[in-house]
């Protein structure tokens, strides 16, 4: 086999302690098929131009380079054989600088060290393999999963760049928790009003049509992988079509009420009804739950009160609907930690104790009480505890800060200083976390109300909220170790954000890890913090960590922005060579790759009994290969041969 | 030179394999270089992906074909560029050193250690123990047995 060995002398760099003419001679004795030729600069253009010529007039079989570090010019020079029509994997370059020539100051040593190094880069090259880099046709649509804020710019983003977009919303309007929210956190614009345009851009806007919006919908299964992604999703009946005109007859004529779950169960909706005021799409839906007709009733009042033929649609059945996506986002939200297992607030058993996301609905227009800060007993609270830290920062409950939480404690006492002048607001909290250029505003204006009271407490543990005359008495452990305790008629708690319900089921669906409060994992937390440990799966919002609505929407735009320079139109996806592959004859199925995988890269094949590296998934590491009991995987380019030749020539 | 040498290992040279993960400890020894901090030139390097790489059956075959010494250097904790081969690569190790010991190789002529890409002078100072340590061993006789 005929190597090309060249030697770079980087000037003197090397050469000043390299012996480069006796490496030579040592070598090109041992390897006599081969050749070896110096350059003084192989890096330079003169010495690449050198290095081209030199390959294409003497046509070797494998190429060795002794130089500077691989991580330095290793695809240069790969480039270079490609031009010079050899295979780039053909090569294999020896850091003779930066490992023996600066390091090791003794000629003899340094001379032998390098000989070493370029003996063994010669034994390993000679088993080296033609690799070649694949491509794959990939699907440019996307799935996005939520409708929330983060989910809606997703889709936008998307659209407007014209990707289609499959958006899939579990409930039956869009806008996401914020949208319900009477007022938002650090500037105090009303939530509707900066979010309904947005939804309406959605609906309706230059950019709707490359979305297809499918609401009371749920994603079923997902198969395929990054470019080529089967989503199944299964979509509920809305007995109600898009002929509606949303004059809201149907809803009058009803006569069965349920639980209204838009208002945190505080009051009764009918069982044909808007989701709240306000919802967008504008559309009444049934709560099949509800209906009468759901028992076996034959009623169809609101049917019979709707002025537009055709639209009730009773009938209406469940469909199951399939799309090929190239990429997914997830944007599924969160849920508050449950406040009934911190015992001791009197969270369900004491009444006048609500959540904050409670206490928004209560706070707006659209909710339970058309806006008025009511308690049970449906007067204005003159004192109101709001209780942060909720299972946040607290070992026995969730160890993390949510962030927003006293951003929007804040906020409620300014809600409570517009709409009940003179209300004396207590703020217990165990830190109070205000970060960001425009959020410590909130904090101050809070402090600046002659009303609010702010306590600091050691230990949620000894705060208990019991039912007293004229509200709840709230006891608790002040800092300096005393006890104190007040009398508030209205109690809120700022419960921990946590991973939602669904956030389990699609993580099990798709293979994505989670944290310990149940967040999506990022792929690096600092650089791809968008990305899920899968590839092609992207993560944006309150599923993956507490954020606002800004940087909700900002996680989001960087998910599509992922998916738009990934997949961008007319470009392949490339697989990388440099990945395992199991001979399928070897495997006896046991599975252990596909455990110790970080990539989720290797799939089982149930008809052989075998497993198969997904090589666009497979980043190349080799820790399969090496956990294969039964050497069946081979680490391209890493494999075996390569390294075992490698130490034998080592060792010498 | 650095090592500290003891006067009867002044003669022997050791032979020690290196396996060291592409993203770290290997950048980590081109930090050593750009720095031209000098150390025994004994640790010859294989390059690896990731620490997670390094098949048990490479240690076991570098000590029969006369290393003296093996060492695997990877990303620290949490800074594994393929996320927890680091990890792999720890536990495959302390279960090697079980079976060195039943070969009669001393567990100090396999050292794991994590060496970051910041890390040059924490380089040099794994390699120049590592050679102290081996000098002081004297060379790996393996039984006819064992080999």
């Amino acid at each position: 086999m005929k190597i090309g060995l060249y030697f770079c002398t980087c000037g003197t760099n090397i050469t000043a302690t390299v012996d480069s003419d006796k490496a030579i001679a040592e070598l090109t004795a041992q390897f006599p098929a081969s050749y070896a030729a110096k350059v003084e600069f192989i890096c330079s253009a003169e010495g690449k131009s050198f290095f081209k010529e030199h390959l294409l007039a003497n046509r070797p079989d494998r190429v060795v380079v002794a130089a500077c570090s691989p991580r330095e010019y290793e695809n240069t020079f790969m480039q270079i054989l490609a031009e010079a029509g050899i295979n780039p994997y053909y090569l294999q370059v020896v850091n003779i600088r930066e490992q023996v020539a600066w390091v090791t100051p003794d000629r003899a040593q340094a001379t032998r060290k390098a000989t070493t190094a370029l003996r063994s880069a010669m034994a390993r090259v000679g088993k080296q393999l033609p690799l070649e880099k694949k491509e794959l046709d990939a699907n440019g649509d996307v799935l996005v999963v939520g409708a929330g804020p983060a989910g809606l710019q997703a889709a936008l983003f998307l659209a407007e760049a014209g990707r289609k977009v499959v958006l899939v919303e579990k409930s039956p309007a869009i806008g996401g928790m914020p949208v319900l929210y009477e007022e938002l956190f650090p500037t105090m614009e009303c939530g509707p009003c900066l979010l309904e345009p947005f939804e309406e851009q959605v609906l309706h806007g230059d950019y709707a049509h490359n979305i297809e919006l499918l609401l009371l919908s749920e994603l079923q299964s997902v198969t395929g992988f990054y470019g080529n992604f089967n989503a199944t999703i299964r979509q509920a009946p809305r007995f109600v079509g898009h002929t509606c005109i949303g004059c809201g007859m149907c809803v009058e004529a009803c006569p069965a009420t349920a639980s209204n779950e838009f208002n945190c169960g505080m009051n009764e909706k009918k069982a044909i009804a808007m989701p709240f005021l306000g919802a967008l799409p504008n559309l009444p839906y049934i709560d099949p739950k509800a209906c009468l007709r759901g028992r076996g009733d034959s009623c169809q009042l609101c049917l019979d009160a709707c002025p537009m033929p055709g639209t009730v649609e009773l009938d209406d059945k469940e469909r199951i609907i399939e799309r090929k996506v190239g990429a997914i986002v997830l944007a599924i939200g969160s849920k508050l930690y449950d406040c009934g297992k911190v015992k001791g607030l009197g969270y369900g058993e004491v009444p006048g104790v609500y959540t904050s996301l409670e206490f928004e609905r209560l706070a707006s227009a659209n909710g339970p009480t058309a806006g008025e800060i009511q308690t049970p007993a449906g007067s204005a609270p003159g004192t109101v505890a709001i209780v942060h830290c909720v299972g946040s920062l607290d070992a026995k409950h969730q160890p993390h800060c949510s962030g927003i939480c006293c951003e929007y404690a804040f906020k409620f006492n300014r809600v409570l200083e517009h709409k009940l002048p003179g209300t004396k607001v207590y703020h217990l909290y165990k830190e109070l976390v205000v970060a960001g250029k425009s959020d410590f505003s909130m904090l101050e204006h809070a402090q600046k109300n002659p009303h609010a009271t702010f306590i600091r407490y050691r230990d949620l543990a000894e705060i208990k909220v019991a039912a007293a005359p004229g509200g709840q008495k709230i006891t608790y452990r002040r800092e300096d170790g005393k006890n104190d305790s007040f009398t508030a008629e209205m109690v809120v708690l700022c419960p921990a954000m946590v991973g939602g319900e669904d956030a389990v089921k699609l993580g099990e669906m798709m293979d994505l890890s989670r944290g310990g409060a149940g967040f999506f994992d990022e792929l690096n937390g600092r650089l791809h913090s968008s990305q899920s440990k899968v590839k092609g799966i992207f993560v944006a919002g309150t599923c993956q960590a507490p954020m606002d609505i800004g940087q909700a929407t900002s996680r989001a735009m960087a998910s599509a922005g992922y998916v738009l320079s990934g997949l961008a139109a007319g470009k392949k996806l490339v697989i990388e060579p440099i990945s395992a592959t199991v001979d399928e004859e070897r495997c006896s199925g046991c599975r252990i790759c596909s455990g110790v995988c970080p990539y989720k890269a290797i799939g089982f094949i149930p008809e052989t009994e075998t497993s198969r590296v997904n090589a666009l998934l497979c980043h190349g590491c080799g820790t399969c290969v090496a956990a294969c009991p039964a050497g069946a995987i081979q680490g391209n380019h890493f494999t075996n041969d390569q390294i075992l030749a490698e130490i034998e020539a080592i060792l010498q | 030179m650095t090592t500290l040498e003891t006067p009867n290992s002044e003669s022997f040279e050791p032979k020690i394999v290196g396996f060291l993960c592409n993203w770290c400890s290997y950048a980590g020894a081109d930090k050593a270089g750009a720095s031209q901090t000098p150390y025994p030139p004994n640790v010859s390097v294989v390059r690896v992906m990731c620490s997670g790489r390094v098949d048990p059956q490479f240690v076991l075959d570098a000590f029969h074909q006369g290393a003296d010494g093996v060492m695997i250097l990877a990303c620290h904790p949490g800074d594994c560029h393929y996320k927890e081969g680091n990890y792999r690569a720890v536990q495959r190790h302390r279960i090697l050193l079980r079976l060195l010991e039943q070969f009669g190789i001393e567990k100090e002529r396999c050292n794991f250690d994590y060496v970051s890409a910041g890390e040059g002078e924490k380089f040099v100072r794994v390699i120049t123990e590592m050679v102290s340590t081996i000098k002081g061993l004297g060379p790996l006789k393996l039984t006819a047995s064992a080999a």
